[in-house]
């Protein structure tokens, strides 16, 4: 799985790159537009990671470069404007996700995977973890072969754990996640306790592990041995 | 007061007591003069009297008006003299009382004296008075009308730039005019007013924009060092050796981080409504909208166990930027959700053109009136960032919404009306 960064922030980029890494990627970065363009036109990549604002350029121009040529990578736009605007414009010019800075690692870990995800359309579409099985196009789980009706918050909560599993979550960063475009505007993350409650219950009662440890006064770690 | 109204007031003030004085010393001029006028004519009489009696071959008596007030009377010897005396008679013609001027004089000739006395009715006071008063009555009609004629005049023309320039001063507003152009004028203190004006005007919309600018490059600068600061910290929480405490520590700065990261992005969002950088709008259902925000902000404030009720009687459209929409009824969700107690309610109503959201909850700890204020929030709500009612107050006001609030048995409702 080869992803490339480009991002002009050299700690930012440093971060990514050892956490995409460890997470077992390829990973190539470019620092300024022409760089990027260079490495484009002369390697293929699965996922590329794109800051709206460079040197030399606009990010969104090497979303419009990619669709031009018809380049098979899935793009996810990174863009510290924190501007609805480029989120429309970016989504709108073909790139396949937004994510505005500040941004959690597992969130960007998510967004990949589930990149990932939709552009395999060949082989297993369902992500199976031991005896938790999920298929991501009907949104459905299943443990041990028997189904597990969840709420569309459970069903999130689970898919970011397995996404980000043997992670210490925070509950700011997993409230973020959930509650998606409002997370602005929420102060208290205590909800994600209602939701994490029903979900290991429903788990357990089909006689799946509890993998969700609490680590105390942080959040959470899917943890898989 | 108008300024016109005001100089008349003063020119009126100043005027009336040099009109009174005026008018004393009209009095007493007057009425000496005519009493001199009388006195002489009294005089002239008594002259000629004296020269009939220098004809006369024997004393007689004489009568020289029908009332016998005057007259020439033979009187034992008497030293020649003559005085006035002023008195008072009832006139039986006129029926009241009548001035006489009176000269006594006592004349000797041909070793004969004779009293003569001369009388002539004098223009009694109450008279001149009333003369004195209707003729300053007069010409205080006359001042009062020439200074509204005058000052309507100067209003008119003298004015004329002073009104336009203020008129271009109340019509002014940062927001939207760049530069206001305060034109020449022939008056040299108008001129220096505008001259003075248009350079306030033009540093007071530099320093605002820059001031915006900055506000803009500010928040936006601070993101990039806020991204670091939160990845940092995602990949310090994997490190497995971390203690108890030591994650307490992270946890807090986590925290701090995230809330700087909201308040930033809020103060960036304020910065950019007010900058009208939302332009474009499109027809947006608010049913649909609030239903599913509705939703959204259930699955959140869960714990609470609030009962909402909805009761959306109108369909309403609205034509609107659909992320400052979203903004607009969601801040307002999450405002009546946050605020409110356990098991408490929460009633949107959409009707009259008007979005309805009413709350239970603890009254206010502060003025009501600081309610739309930045960073205004209640005591107990420390987490809150104070912004939320800002935003939206910054939304009706650059789209012509209007939002009110009031507070009535401990529930807090806010209605939104659109035109």
């Amino acid at each position: 799985m080869k992803i490339l960064l480009i991002e002009d922030e050299p700690d930012l980029r440093k971060a990514i790159k050892l956490f995409l890494h460890n997470e077992g990627y390829t990973i190539e970065s470019a620092d300024d537009f022409v760089k990027a363009l260079e490495k484009i036109n002369n390697y293929s990549y699965d996922c590329i990671l794109v800051d709206v604002t460079l040197p030399k350029g606009n990010g969104l121009d090497i979303v419009k470069h990619l669709k031009a040529c018809n380049s098979k990578a899935g793009i996810i736009v990174i863009s510290a404007k924190n501007s609805l605007d480029d989120k429309i414009e970016g989504l709108d010019i073909g790139a396949d996700d937004y994510l505005p800075k500040p941004f959690h690692l597992s969130e960007l870990n998510a967004r990949i995977k589930s990149l990932i995800r939709r552009r395999n359309f060949d082989g297993n579409k369902n992500i199976v973890l031991n005896e938790i099985s999920i298929n991501p196009e009907n949104r459905s789980v299943s443990v041990n072969n028997e189904e597990v009706i969840l709420t569309s918050k459970e069903y999130d909560l689970l898919l970011y754990f397995i996404s980000n599993k043997n992670r210490v979550l925070s509950k700011a960063n997993i409230a973020e996640h959930l509650v998606g475009d409002h997370a602005d505007q929420i102060d208290n993350h205590d909800f994600i306790y209602t939701h994490l409650k029903n979900l290991r219950k429903k788990l357990i009662e089909k006689g799946c592990t509890d993998y969700v440890q609490t680590i105390y006064g942080i959040g959470y770690n899917f943890k898989i041995l | 007061m108008k300024l016109t109204t005001k100089t008349i007031i003063y020119y009126l003030l100043i005027s009336l007591p040099l009109l009174l004085i005026a008018g004393l010393f009209s009095y007493y001029l007057i009425s000496s003069e005519l009493k001199d006028g009388t006195d002489e004519a009294l005089f002239k009489e008594k002259i000629n009297c004296e020269k009939q009696i220098q004809l006369f071959n024997q004393p007689k008596i004489i009568y020289l008006s029908l009332d016998s007030l005057s007259s020439i009377k033979p009187i034992v010897f008497t030293k020649n003299k003559f005085f006035y005396i002023d008195t008072l008679i009832y006139d039986k013609l006129e029926g009241e009382p009548l001035n006489l001027r009176i000269l006594k004089s006592f004349y000797t000739t041909k070793n004969q004296s004779y009293l003569i006395t001369l009388s002539k009715p004098t223009l009694e006071d109450d008279e001149l008075m009333e003369g004195l008063y209707s003729a300053f009555a007069l010409i205080i009609s006359f001042l009062l009308i020439a200074f509204f004629v005058v000052n309507w005049f100067i209003a008119k023309i003298l004015w004329k730039p002073f009104y336009t320039t203020l008129q271009q001063l109340n019509n002014y507003d940062l927001k939207n005019n760049a530069f206001t152009n305060f034109k020449n004028v022939s008056t040299k203190e108008f001129q220096q007013l505008n001259v003075a004006l248009n350079k306030m005007t033009e540093k007071i919309y530099l320093d605002y924009a820059q001031q915006k600018q900055f506000t803009e490059n500010a928040s936006h600068e601070m993101q990039t060092p806020l991204a670091i600061i939160k990845i940092a910290l995602d990949n310090l929480f994997q490190s497995p050796n971390l203690k108890e405490e030591e994650l307490l520590i992270l946890q807090n700065i986590e925290s701090a981080t995230n809330k700087l990261s909201q308040l930033n992005k809020a103060l960036l969002l304020l910065t950019k409504i007010e900058n009208n950088q939302f332009n474009t709008s499109q027809k947006i259902n608010l049913n649909a909208l609030i239903t599913r925000l509705v939703n959204d902000y259930q699955l959140i404030y869960e714990a609470k166990n609030v009962s909402l009720s909805l009761v959306l009687n109108q369909e309403i459209t609205i034509q609107l930027n659909p992320i400052l929409a979203e903004l607009l009824i969601g801040n307002l969700i999450n405002n009546a959700y946050k605020h409110n107690m356990a098991n408490g309610t929460i009633e949107i109503k959409l009707e009259n053109n008007s979005f309805i959201i009413s709350n239970s909850g603890n009254e206010l700890s502060f003025n009501k009136n600081d309610l739309f204020k930045r960073f205004k929030k209640d005591d107990t709500s420390k987490d809150s960032l104070g912004l939320g009612l800002a935003i939206v107050k910054s939304i009706t006001d650059n789209y012509n919404y209007t939002i009110l609030y009031t507070d009535t048995n401990s529930q807090h409702v806010f209605t939104l009306k659109f035109n």
